[in-house]
């Protein structure tokens, strides 16, 4: 079976080596016939390695011990959705998957284009071969996921396998690295669009549609990715917390930073033509960003807590990072004519400016986070000394940072393209400003010290302020031409223009996020060593440790503490905090105990018993305002969604005919 | 039989990269020199239908509507200009010269043309003599 998975990704790896290469030579000598058979190999190859896939999922669900990667992470007793979880557990099948995804992405794409665009297509094609070809290359010849267990030439199994890390053993993680590898692979995309449009020096901007569609279905999947990592760090790893400024986690957020500031920057080339090289600058630094952040978790140069995917192929991947930063940075210095702008900015106060603004802070954050991560890397380098800058310093540089853009979240909507005068800021900013810096002194004078909380729930209700105005202004408008009523009015005018107001709705989700992170500020924390019957306090809670069980399943023993949770002596619920020791890797884990509010967290760590035996060892933590990270994370997917949906103007729109400055309508718009 | 699967999936895979007929091919797109200058207009209908949109709202003064909206119709020329420059034909298809319209269809201060009679001009709010928009 293995010997099919493997014939199967040794042709893929020819033919995406192929399709590379046919495409760039149809499309240089216009042969087409060169350039449909490139098209086909990519669907051949998709579905090769739909196979090798597919062989691979067989061996780890049937339980093949003779294949070293199913001994390496899965076991007979595991759960079948952790085994199927375990394609991506290890190096190789994660591998696997990365080459997989990518196929299927490039297969959509050729689909989908086989109409359109196709000048460009070939080159397309071929800036997605590229990765391919440098991914098939790991899977056939590095890391290959069908290599056997053998002494000298005997093939060999193991009674059963070491089972996969028990971290990963959690629903989220069964979910969490495909989303973000849709993420990562998916930037590839918008890349070779760019990349396509440079080649051919595409002259319509069509292109840019397409790549802005794409960047936002992938930047979404890279936000589902990001937020189920940091709700798994917070509900398995049982350190108390979602985000650690871990090195892969950062990884992670760096293309997502620099994705993001792309879909405001493209705005301004869709609208006025603008900042083009900085837009395909931004597509292509994200792409890098992606394979870079794949490196970081790979190559084992700087330590992480996910250290279940470290191995030796670090130089392979920085070889294929310096051959693809010569190759961008060529193609944009030899584009440089092609990319000039074709309008200025007109004044400081604009939404042009405040997207430039919005641009340079992203940017500023993503050199931050990238400096904070190299940093041990740096400091080796210069004094000998491998220096980790650790949380404090990531928190230092970029609460600010997140809080100024928080702020221009507010300013944006207000500032009208091109000028907006200071009697227009004044009209529109005055209730706002004012609502924010109300909140502010009423939380100082309610005994809150803290400074960039008290800043940051400004802020909030600031921008909530202006969102719900831009809402409410723009669905009276409606309501006062059609007569509807004020909520189907503010349908009317998200469906109208679905781009702007789901833009908004995101706003609002990262406002909600905002308040779940302010929260942070007001943490509480306690570990306690508590007899069976005794309590111990935490804030205003009460927690009695009421008893200890014990357990065990095919693939974990358990114990778990049972503790009763109370505030002012009202009995309040009783949480389960579990410690489990799996029974294949001898490895422990926590299941940590949430009672999970609006105002705030609870949350129960049994780290195990004392020597003796006789007490329980309990990390108790008060989290406030948690849980509206994850309802903030809710709103921004749905307003992700509704950006999605074309917009019914566009839709519906007839084609206005132009005579000179006239204008004439077929159809006359509210 | 693993042997087999194996030789029919690369066969398989090659011959169908490699086998393209005539028949195949996608047809080519229609070229137009003009396209691209038309999805530039289409970007300054739209910013105009923003501004007119925004001035609605009360976003915008009146000095800042009137002002970006000179510009984005001075660019609207220049683009309309570029297009009737590449050839009559070809940048205007199917658009056979329209009879006067009647008052309340022309804006008699900015010249906009509208398929309904209106009370008010869409583009800049002079009171036309038409009826309900």
């Amino acid at each position: 079976m293995e010997n099919l998975g493997a014939v199967a990704v040794l042709i893929a790896f020819c033919l995406s080596l192929y399709a590379l290469a046919a495409s760039v030579l149809g499309g240089w000598k216009n042969r087409l016939f060169l350039v449909a058979s490139a098209e086909r190999a990519v669907y051949s190859l998709w579905l090769l390695l739909s196979v090798a896939s597919s062989v691979l999922v067989y061996s780890l669900l049937a339980g093949d011990f003779r294949m070293a990667y199913v001994a390496a992470h899965s076991n007979r007793d595991m759960p079948a959705l952790y085994k199927f979880a375990a394609w991506w557990g290890g190096q190789e099948g994660s591998l696997l998957l990365w080459s997989w995804m990518l196929a299927g992405y490039a297969a959509l794409v050729v689909f989908t284009n086989r109409r359109r665009h196709r000048a460009m297509m070939p080159y397309v094609t071929a800036a997605l071969m590229a990765p391919q070809a440098f991914f098939l290359m790991l899977n056939a010849f590095v890391a290959s996921p069908f290599k056997v267990l053998a002494v000298g030439r005997e093939i060999t199994s193991v009674a059963d396998g070491n089972g996969l890390n028990p971290l990963l053993q959690y629903w989220a993680m069964a979910i969490h690295p495909p989303t973000l590898y849709l993420g990562y692979v998916g930037f590839a995309v918008p890349f070779a669009f760019a990349a396509g449009a440079l080649i051919t020096r595409e002259p319509s901007d069509a292109w840019l549609h397409t790549t802005r569609r794409w960047t936002l279905v992938t930047w979404l999947f890279q936000t589902i990715g990001i937020v189920l990592g940091a709700g798994w760090a917070y509900a398995v790893l049982g350190w108390g917390g979602y985000w650690a400024w871990d090195p892969v986690e950062n990884a992670s957020l760096l293309p997502w930073i620099t994705a993001t500031a792309f879909l405001h920057s493209v705005m301004m080339q869709e609208k006025k033509g603008m900042m083009k090289v900085w837009n395909v600058s931004l597509i292509s630094i994200t792409f890098w960003l992606c394979i870079f952040g794949t490196f970081l978790t790979r190559s084992g140069l700087v330590s992480s807590v996910h250290a279940f995917a470290q191995s030796q192929i670090g130089g392979w991947f920085a070889g294929f990072l310096a051959v693809l930063a010569a190759g961008i940075i060529y193609l944009i210095l030899n584009r440089l004519d092609y990319l000039k702008s074709e309008a200025r900015l007109e004044s400081v106060i604009s939404r042009e400016s405040s997207f430039l603004f919005n641009n340079l802070i992203l940017l500023a954050s993503c050199f931050a986070v990238l400096w904070g991560t190299l940093f041990p890397l740096i400091s080796e380098a210069v004094t000998g000394q491998k220096i980790s800058v650790g949380v404090p310093f990531f928190n230092r540089v970029n609460i600010p940072i997140g809080l100024f853009l928080l702020f221009l979240t507010g300013v944006g909507p207000v500032f009208a393209w091109r000028r907006t005068s200071v009697a227009s800021l004044k009209r529109n900013f005055a209730w706002p400003l004012a609502a924010g810096l109300v909140l502010a002194v009423a939380l100082l004078a309610a005994g809150v010290r803290h400074f960039y909380a008290l800043v940051c729930f400004g802020l909030c209700l600031f921008v909530t302020w202006i969102i719900a105005a831009e809402f409410y202004r723009g669905a009276r408008a409606i309501r006062a031409r059609t007569g509807q009523n004020l909520l189907a009015a503010a349908v009317e005018l998200t469906h109208r223009n679905t781009r702007r107001y789901g833009g908004y709705t995101v706003h609002m989700g990262i406002v909600l996020m905002f308040i779940g992170f302010a929260g942070a500020a007001f943490n509480k924390h306690a570990t306690a060593e508590v007899a069976i019957g005794d309590s111990f306090p935490l804030g205003r809670y009460e927690l009695k440790v009421r008893e200890i069980r014990q357990g065990a399943t095919a693939n974990y023993s358990w114990d778990h503490a049972v503790v009763d949770v109370s505030s002012g002596g009202r009995a309040l619920a009783a949480l389960e905090p579990e410690r489990r020791l799996y029974i294949a890797s001898g490895q422990n884990t926590s299941e940590v105990a949430i009672r999970r509010r609006l105002n705030e967290d609870v949350y129960l760590n049994f780290a195990g018993m004392t020597q003796d035996n006789s007490k329980a060892v309990i990390q108790a933590y008060v989290f406030p305002l948690v849980s509206w990270i994850w309802i903030g994370f809710c709103v921004l997917v749905g307003g992700t969604l509704v950006c999605l949906v074309p917009s019914k103007a566009r839709v519906g729109q007839a084609r206005p005919v132009a005579k000179g400055t006239a204008v004439e309508y077929s159809s006359v718009e509210d | 039989m693993i042997v087999f699967a194996a030789v029919l999936l690369a066969l398989g895979g090659l011959l169908y990269a490699l086998a393209v007929r005539a028949r195949d091919l996608s047809p080519p797109e229609p070229v137009s020199p003009a396209g691209a200058l038309r999805e530039k207009q289409d970007a300054i209908y739209e910013n105009l239908r923003d501004l007119q949109f925004e001035y609605r709202v009360g976003k915008l003064s009146d000095e800042d509507y009137q002002r970006s909206k000179l510009d984005l119709q001075k660019e609207l020329t220049a683009v309309t200009a570029e297009i009737d420059g590449l050839g009559g034909a070809e940048a205007q298809p199917a658009a056979p010269q329209p009879a006067p319209p009647p008052s309340g269809l022309l804006c008699p201060k900015c010249g906009a043309r509208f398929a309904q009679a209106m009370k008010f001009c869409g583009e800049c709010g002079e009171p036309m003599s038409g009826g309900a928009a």
